[in-house]
């Protein structure tokens, strides 16, 4: 891969790793569902519909999320620089663990949280399912695609795409030995010195369906045998990987690549020409939330422009943001310049989530 | 005894205290394990709750998983033996021979405990693993191939939890060697027999139960290991019983119930090894500090001492002074490495860490949560030990199992039965620092009442007696003569209790909510989501300010336990 | 009229768990007087005394205070400790260290609430009593043991109490000093007029200081009297032996010898011994108790006719103020102690002798 000064991907060594975007909707960008029940106001640089003064009054805001802790801070710094007056407080888990509590919560007739940001979106489906989110419909929606909103629209809306490729330590790896596609981390090579994601990840369930489906069933037969290390998070995979403690990760994700390169970490990203497996990351307000207004204005600014630019800048997060007028990441790309990698029918994919279970537990040893 | 008397005694306050304090502590034990039992004997649809059908299948399931039992089973035993052989040798370096500072030594012995062992585990995480850790990297740059030592194996797991629970090793078998007549070795010593034959043939036999006691109770300590084992295990993909229920219960779907059955059958030999434990300990006299404490031979090594000073520095090295040392390097550097270039170090960590809403707010929590376990602790558990060791109400036998039991089940386990039990409680304590709280005085209650009980039983018991002779009630008693003679062991044991709620790991890290962060947890989470050098810099700035917090503490408290007690 | 007893103690059983360490044990003290519970080690007497203060719950009988049970198994009653208006001396004096000499004595008085000024003369006047008055404001734990027993004994009567109980105060104190305090004691108990219980195994103890006596031995009364009653007329082996040193010795009842209001035994040697019978029964077979101080050793013949032997010395052991000296009697082995004797080396013929009036029937 060409690096510019920063060491960051060239645009053109991205265009030339592939291009088009599977989800590249031949419909009109605005596609909105209803007319909004009332008209909505304007703050700061965004509309909503939420009562903000009511928000305030509020004052808190409880906040669900699968990002490490590092980027769940990042995310409430950035509401609560633009909103001082609601204090921000949060729980952070892995997409398993953060689904499980917030159902063993409402169950036992628990409502206390405001907003939920998970990685997956087989538990977002259950969860709307289940009642558990809040239809509110945001003023936003409009610059969002239809296939980036729930169906039908507000339950929850694609704050961002967590896209993730193959990453290895440059001072272990020559380039000629280097992976250049997603067969290549098979390698016995690697056997003891790969990483990957625990089961509670979204995003590694993505993975373990997408390469499935365009390898077949042996392919994690066969990564089983190379015994990897998992982990909880991407920060601990980079952490790992710069300081050569594994050699390769079979899953870096884009956003903790540029983070530790800005460090001056060795590693190296590698786009395989199938795609890069992504995950979308969904918010949406839960149901019953105990400061309601406060829940519809995060949701508003989270899907605005503003919010979104926080999502995508904030180094802890860098997300690529889905909204249709966004501006392009800090590493100058698109999310449009990556093939991106994720199920088509998110049903099956769903139903799928045992079978990965176990096979991703037994593989790792529980 | 019957309970029948005068209706002057049916409702004195005796009664009101302690069977008030008896029930409160019954509840606080005996609801969780409920739950927790629940979820093991569920096999109907996982959720819905209440369960819908009962049955042994999970436990059936667990024959699924021999690994793992397997697992913590060896790396237990391993690092019990471990722990005794340094606890062993030190209490025999620091009771019995004239090495130079024993007093500060046996003072320093405390330091590993405090540190917990998750910083410990951090630490050698950083030294010991194969590619990246210190020791290894200035292995191969002294020219030594591949590695020297890799931390990340059962071995290594076993030695840093030796290191930092061996302390109880070395507190309990120390006792032992204390409380031994020395009019027995030395009536060898003048038949003949040397210094050698003497230890193998008089000491070593006489200190053989004591040994066993602790080697039973540190046994059962290691079982329930969680910290270590998720900082140095699960990278290998090595699995114990308490990081596996934690990964068990962390995914969607949680499988609750196997992983109610395996901290359910944790627990059960658990239970087993601590009822072995009060047999071999109860056979001699339960509470080690008998009221003549025997001032013990101390032998002149000679020139030993200075080896044996060495190996008291050794151990220190390796416990307190390496790790710590080693967060300090990893802390100031953008990447740790063992050769840090000069732009490599950086305060970023430092001013990042310090920056951290949650780690502040961590902090506090923790100290005022600390400060209220303490506090609510000693009232508690002190008229436990009361009620059980002192008071002849009917019935004290059984609530001494009842304190004792959480001693059987590891934290983890028993946070997972409190989870369920506190989450349908009417009032609305979960998600906060109140369900901290319970859940801290819950798991400490044997600790708690086992220190106040002892320095309780040294308390001869006709100095109450008398007091009744001359018509005092039973509160104006406690209030003039039991309390007062009581207060250095209520200090002591206030201590205690706040260094154990602070680093508490195991049932804080499942029942933490928004509102309700604490330190040792989010130590982990920092381990889990940010990179390793924050996650050094939390742990030293947390660990520095616990412990100007303690300094402050004992300073003051010095000032109060002034009395003395013959 | 005869005088109502202060303490009455009635068939009382206690246990613990499932051993007895008090059979079923009655006697009764009367206002004023010391009664003393005596007897080895685990007789029971701590015991009863500890169920007389209200430290141990009997499982039968009964205790009455004034004619008002304080206890008693049938009737359901057991007051507790704090009110039933008696002190107690602990053997090892109960000191509380953390407080002062002053603050110990004054803790019976605070507790009855009396005002500052009248807390503080009945305490002075307390410790003057025991010679303390100097240290009121020293600190307990500093103390020496016997000074902490002055104190403990201050404390004890300070409020008044009806009655004193003892549970071996002078076990740990050295022998000179217990003989001394000894005298202290009953003196005070004279002078304060209080009705006491004293506990100890110290026979001298017992004999110096008591009204009555209570012989303990297993849980059972083995005797109740005066100490001079129970010195001169023991009834049973036991009580012979236990009190003072005595010399047992059996045989058979010659009626046939019998005169002057004496009875005759028969050694199994053929030796005849007379005794008074005291209104014992005599069986058949007797037995009889002659205390070692009343056997007269002499080398030559002694006069009377009665109870004059000859017997072989076969040890001496020199005591300081006593001789005791071992003779055999025909076969039968003898101890006396003798004062002042010239020494007798073994195998010397003697006579021995013993006034009739001394040797004591034993039996009922």
């Amino acid at each position: 891969m060409a690096h510019n000064k920063h060491g960051h991907i060239t645009r053109r060594a991205l265009l030339k790793a592939g291009a088009a975007l599977p989800f590249v909707g031949v419909g009109a960008p605005n596609v909105l569902s209803q007319p909004l029940p009332k008209s909505p106001t304007t703050v700061l640089d965004f509309q909503t519909n939420a009562d903000v003064a009511k928000a305030e009054q509020e004052g808190q805001l409880v906040f669900y999320c699968h990002e490490n802790e590092a980027g769940t801070a990042g995310i409430m710094e950035g509401f609560s620089k633009d909103f001082p007056k609601i204090k921000t407080s949060y729980v952070r888990a892995q997409t398993g663990a953060l689904y499980s509590k917030i159902l063993a919560e409402r169950q036992a007739g628990r409502f206390d949280v405001d907003v939920i940001q998970l990685s997956d979106l087989a538990p977002a489906f259950d969860f709307q399912k289940k009642g558990g989110y809040e239809r509110y419909e945001s003023p936003q929606s409009g610059a969002y695609k239809k296939d980036h909103l729930s169906s039908p629209n507000g339950y929850f809306f694609w704050t961002g795409v967590d896209p993730a490729g193959i990453a290895y330590n440059m001072d272990k790896v020559s380039t000629s030995d280097a992976p250049k596609g997603w067969k290549d981390i098979l390698d016995p090579r690697w056997k003891g010195k790969i990483s990957c994601k625990i089961s509670a990840s979204g995003l590694q369930f993505v993975q373990w369906y997408m390469l499935r489906k365009l390898y077949g069933d042996g392919f994690w037969k066969e990564f089983a045998k190379l015994q990897p290390h998992a982990f909880d998070s991407r920060v601990q995979l980079f952490d790992r990987l710069s300081k050569g403690d594994d050699t390769i990760t079979a899953i870096g994700e884009y956003p903790a690549y540029i983070l530790f390169k800005s460090r001056g970490a060795k590693v190296e990203f590698v786009a395989p020409a199938d795609g890069l497996v992504a995950t979308p990351l969904v918010v949406g307000a839960v149901n019953k939330a105990p400061h309601p207004e406060v829940a519809k204005l995060f949701v508003d600014w989270a899907m605005s422009k503003r919010g979104q630019a926080w999502y995508q800048t904030n180094p802890n997060l860098y997300y690529a943001s889905v909204r249709t007028d966004a501006p392009p990441m800090p590493t100058g790309v698109s999310l449009n310049q990556f093939k991106l990698l994720y199920p088509e029918d998110w049903d099956e994919y769903a139903k799928q989530s045992a079978t990965f279970l176990k096979e991703w537990n037994g593989m790792l040893g529980l | 005894m019957s309970a029948a008397g005068s209706s002057a005694e049916s409702f004195s306050a005796q009664k009101i205290a302690g069977y008030g304090v008896a029930t409160v502590a019954a509840v606080l034990v005996l609801y969780p394990v409920f739950y927790l039992l629940q979820a093991a004997l569920d096999v109907g649809e996982p959720q819905t709750r209440p369960p819908t059908a009962y049955g042994f299948d999970n436990f059936a399931a667990l024959l699924n998983y021999p690994q793992i039992m397997l697992n913590t089973l060896s790396v237990s035993f391993a690092a019990t033996l471990m722990a005794l052989v340094i606890g062993f040798i030190m209490a025999w370096i620091l009771t019995r021979t004239n090495v130079p500072g024993r007093r500060v030594f046996e003072q320093l012995m405390a330091v590993p405990f405090y540190l917990t062992p998750l910083l410990g585990a951090l630490a050698w995480s950083m030294l010991g693993s194969p590619e990246s850790g210190f020791i290894n990297q200035y292995w191969r740059a002294l020219g030594g191939n591949g590695h020297l030592i890799d931390i990340n194996t059962p071995y290594g797991i076993a030695w840093v939890m030796a290191l930092f629970e061996g302390s109880v090793a070395f507190v309990m078998i120390g006792a032992v060697m204390k409380s031994m007549d020395p009019s027995l070795e030395e009536a060898s010593q003048v038949i003949g027999a040397s210094r050698l034959r003497t230890m193998l043939r008089i000491t070593l036999p006489l200190v053989i139960p004591g040994v066993l006691g602790a080697a039973v109770f540190v046994f059962a300590e290691m079982l329930g290991s969680f910290a270590v084992a998720l900082v140095l295990g699960t990278p290998n993909r090595y699995y114990v019983i308490t990081t596996a229920i934690y990964q068990l219960i962390q995914q969607y779907p949680p499988r609750i119930q196997v992983a109610a059955a395996m901290g359910t059958s944790l627990f059960a030999v658990m239970f087993v090894m601590i009822f072995i434990y009060r047999r071999i300990v109860t056979s001699g006299s339960y509470v080690t500090i008998t009221g003549k404490a025997f001032r013990p031979g101390v032998a002149d090594v000679g020139r030993l001492r200075y080896l044996l000073f060495g190996v008291c520095v050794l151990y220190l090295a390796a416990s307190v002074v390496l790790p710590i040392a080693t967060l300090l390097f990893a802390s100031v550097q953008k990447i740790a490495v063992a050769f840090p270039a000069a732009d490599n170090f950086t305060l970023n960590n430092f001013r990042a860490a310090m920056s951290m809403n949650a780690a502040r707010s961590a902090l506090s929590n923790s100290l005022i949560l600390a400060f209220a376990t303490a506090t609510i602790g000693i009232a508690m558990m002190g008229l436990l030990a009361w009620l059980i060791y002192r008071s002849r109400l009917p019935g004290a036998g059984l609530i001494e199992y009842v304190v004792m039991f959480p001693q059987a089940v590891p934290r983890l386990v028993f946070a997972f039965g409190m989870m369920w039990a506190w989450l349908v409680f009417p009032i609305p304590i979960y998600g906060t620092l109140w369900l901290l709280l319970i859940a801290y005085l819950t798991v400490f209650l044997p600790l708690g009442v086992r220190t106040i009980a002892g320095v309780m039983l040294q308390i001869d018991k006709s100095l109450d007696e008398c007091a009744q002779m001359c018509g005092a009630s039973w509160a104006f008693r406690m209030r003039t003569v039991s309390i007062p003679l009581l207060v250095p062991g209520l200090v002591a044991a206030w201590l205690l209790l706040f260094i154990a709620s602070v680093r508490e790991l195991g049932a804080s890290i499942l029942l933490m909510g928004p509102h309700s962060k604490v330190i040792t947890p989010s130590i982990v989470e920092s381990w889990f989501g940010t990179a390793s050098e924050l996650t050094a810099t939390l742990a030293l700035i947390q660990t520095l300010v616990v412990a100007v917090a303690v300094a402050v503490l004992v300073i003051v408290t010095r000032r109060i336990s002034t009395h003395s007690v013959n | 009229m005869t005088p109502k007893p202060h303490i009455e103690v009635e068939n009382l059983e206690v246990s613990f768990g499932a051993v007895p360490a008090v059979r079923g044990v009655s006697f009764t003290v009367m206002h004023g007087e010391q009664l003393t519970l005596l007897g080895p080690s685990g007789c029971g007497k701590t015991t009863t005394l500890r169920a007389i203060a209200g430290l141990e719950k009997p499982v039968a009988g009964e205790i009455r205070i004034d004619g008002a049970p304080i206890y008693s198994a049938s009737r359901n009653t057991n007051v507790p400790a704090e009110k039933r208006g008696m002190s107690m001396v602990f053997q090892s004096y109960a000191i509380w260290p953390h407080m002062s000499v002053f603050d110990n004595v004054a803790y019976g008085l605070r507790v009855r609430r009396e005002e500052g000024a009248v807390v503080k003369d009945k305490v002075m006047q307390a410790l003057a009593l025991v010679q303390m008055q100097g240290f009121a404001d020293r600190r307990a734990s500093q103390l020496s043991g016997g000074q902490q027993q002055r104190v403990a004994l201050a404390r004890a009567f300070v409020f008044q109490p009806s009655v004193l109980l003892f549970d071996e105060p002078l076990s740990n104190l050295d022998a000179k000093l217990r003989a001394d305090m000894r005298i202290e004691l009953r003196e005070l108990q004279h002078r304060l007029g209080i009705t006491s219980v004293y506990v100890t195994h110290d026979l001298e103890e017992a004999l110096a200081m008591s009204d009555h006596i209570v012989v303990m031995r297993d849980g059972l009364v083995e005797q109740t009297g005066t100490p001079d009653e129970i010195y001169r007329l023991p009834r049973s082996a036991f009580v012979a032996d236990f009190i003072g040193s005595a010399n047992l010795v059996h045989g058979r009842n010659r009626r046939d010898l019998a005169k002057d209001g004496l009875f005759a035994l028969e050694t199994p040697g053929g030796q005849v011994i007379y005794g008074t019978a005291y209104g014992r029964p005599a069986g058949d077979e007797l037995a009889v108790s002659v205390r070692t101080v009343h056997l007269q050793i002499s080398p030559q013949r002694p006069g009377g006719e009665r109870n004059v032997w000859r017997a072989r010395v076969d040890k001496t052991v020199f005591q300081g103020d006593f001789t005791q000296v071992h003779v055999l009697w025909g076969d039968q082995p003898l101890i006396a102690r003798c004062v002042a004797l010239d020494p007798l080396p073994t195998g010397q013929e003697v006579f021995i002798t013993v006034d009739p009036k001394r040797v004591v029937l034993l039996g009922a």
